[in-house]
């Protein structure tokens, strides 16, 4: 079905998907402080908004070297 | 005119004008079965996006993410946090669900089961349980819809019989045009609660404090601990904030009604986008935190469900009746889109697994859309005879579903990692999962701050596995 086989090793792209994830879960006890704020916002809350919003980037490149776009 | 009034006329013509935009969309779509439940499988990236995001963000983002803020602080950060970890699961899990559905032709979460396990049993046991679940959950939504027509009509028209006519007609809407109707009206919603959660995190603190960052000033002078979690164990602790945002990141595509919205998609790489452009909306929805704190500064005091109302009571208080309107049809979409695939999803559960399954009845292809048709217009009424009957119950009945959807996971990994997993052993991990979290729940039993939920999931993945050995029927679950 797919012309070519995906690129990157399985654990590259494993990784890839644990990073956000872990971020956002198992790192976030070592992000729980106010300081230093980013835009005014502190700490805490920019750690996880900015890791939501990189997610994306994350998953999208995961696809790409998996060949589905 | 009133402001309240103008308030509530604009929210009848967004969800009039909402209902006409839908009927244009699926206008000469002809109903089998697979069209009305599943959308024909045919919903291409754009559509599927704005159906998840339409479906997934209820009135508890609208109004329970802000209401948290305004009572708890960081504890409703999770909300973020667990929505974009649930996207990294479903960029593997929803694609594989897709594919067993495509190939064995499913169209609820229960034929997953049935089919995968080889058990029509279980598919049965899967479908009233997703049919329990359903119910208080609507319910749910038909609350965040009174709050929000108290507040559009100012207190001066009665809500609740407001919230009937809402949800008849909703009821009608999907009766009519199923799953891609629900799809057409998201966009709508979608759009508005876009606009709604950028003037709430935004606007709002920009009128009160000159910018955001001021405003978490503000915050940290008054309240100096309330942006940070509490350490470890404690009550809402970092512990009970790690578990949590586990729990419900895999929960997260468990929805009963969540299956027929995977089901949807053209393709698998369909699903794989969606879980990879989800998070942006789930980013612009962190605003509503802003709005929650804002609320907590302008408007202190709010004790119990009333929370949940604060940041609605500023924008009442200072912004006018039109504004007030937009805000309120928005959230009130944002309960009655939800609410229109949830009646479709317990609909064609008992349509397909009980009734067909089962009883044999309604296997043809009109007979089956015809009675999943009346099933929408049932669970409906059911639904709202369970709203209006027994509103307190209703927290407890949510226990069921937030800690039940959860259980239904270990199964369906069991079909793609560990094949040994018998009908037997699901079933029986489901139903120890649930006697197991509910109760520590409902009773509030400390667990060490870990969540519930996980606790009663660690237990229902022994029971899968202890279960299916000890009773080896020779049987291999199936996802080919």
């Amino acid at each position: 079905m797919r012309p070519t086989p995906p690129s990157g090793a399985s654990w590259l792209r494993l990784l890839l998907a644990a990073i956000p994830f872990a971020a956002l879960s198992v790192l976030v006890p070592v992000a729980n402080r106010v300081e230093p704020r980013i835009f005014g916002i502190p700490f805490l809350l920019a750690w996880i908004v900015g890791w939501v919003l990189l997610t994306p980037a994350f998953l999208w490149t995961i696809g790409r070297l998996e060949r589905h776009w | 005119m009133t402001g309240g009034a103008i308030a509530l006329a604009i929210v009848a013509v967004v969800l009039a004008g909402t209902v006409a935009f839908a009927l244009i969309g699926v206008h000469r779509v002809r109903m089998d079965p697979a069209q009305y439940i599943v959308g024909g499988r045919s919903f291409g990236t754009v559509l599927l996006w704005v159906l998840l995001a339409g479906e997934i963000y209820t009135t508890f983002t609208f109004l329970g993410i802000a209401g948290l803020s305004y009572s708890q602080g960081a504890p409703a950060f999770y909300v973020m946090a667990y929505g974009a970890c649930a996207y990294v699961i479903g960029y593997y899990l929803t694609p594989a669900i897709w594919r067993v559905g495509k190939e064995r032709g499913l169209l609820t979460g229960a034929d997953f089961f049935g089919v995968c396990f080889n058990s029509r049993a279980l598919g049965v046991w899967v479908a009233l349980l997703q049919f329990v679940m359903i119910v208080p959950y609507v319910a749910l939504q038909l609350s965040g819809l009174q709050i929000l027509l108290q507040i559009a009509g100012y207190g001066a028209y009665p809500a609740t019989a407001s919230v009937c006519v809402a949800f008849i007609v909703l009821a009608l809407f999907v009766f009519t045009t199923g799953l891609r109707g629900t799809a057409w009206a998201s966009v709508v919603k979608d759009l508005l609660v876009l606009g709604a959660v950028i003037f709430a995190g935004i606007a709002i603190p920009v009128r009160f404090f000159g910018s955001p960052a001021r405003m978490f000033d503000h915050v940290l002078q008054t309240h100096p601990q309330m942006l940070t979690l509490a350490p470890g164990g404690a009550y809402h602790g970092t512990v009970w904030f790690v578990s949590t945002v586990l729990l419900s990141a895999i929960g997260f595509f468990m929805g009963p009604h969540s299956w027929n919205a995977v089901y949807s998609a053209r393709s698998g790489d369909t699903l794989r986008r969606n879980a990879a452009l989800l998070p942006l909306y789930q980013g612009f929805v962190s605003l509503m935190i802003f709005a929650g704190l804002t609320a907590a500064l302008v408007l202190p005091g709010l004790k119990g469900p009333a929370v949940d109302q604060s940041f609605l009571l500023v924008v009442s208080r200072y912004y006018p009746p039109w504004i007030v309107g937009v805000v309120c049809s928005a959230g009130a979409l944002a309960a009655l889109i939800p609410a229109s695939a949830l009646l479709l999803g317990g609909a064609s559960v008992i349509t397909k697994n009980v009734a067909g399954d089962v009883f044999g009845l309604a296997t043809g292809d009109r007979a089956r859309t015809m009675l999943t048709r009346v099933l929408v217009l049932v669970v409906a009424m059911l639904a709202l005879v369970f709203w209006l009957t027994s509103q307190r119950t209703v927290v407890e009945m949510l226990l069921i579903y937030y800690n039940g959807i959860t259980q239904f996971l270990p199964g369906v990994v069991a079909t793609f990692l560990w094949r040994r997993a018998t009908a037997w052993g699901v079933g029986a991990g489901i139903a120890v999962g649930l006697l197991v979290a509910v109760p520590l729940a409902a009773f509030n039993v400390a667990t060490w701050g870990i969540n519930p939920g996980l606790v009663g999931l660690a237990a229902n993945a022994i029971v899968v596995v202890a279960v299916s050995l000890a009773a080896d029927d020779g049987t291999r679950a199936t996802s080919r």
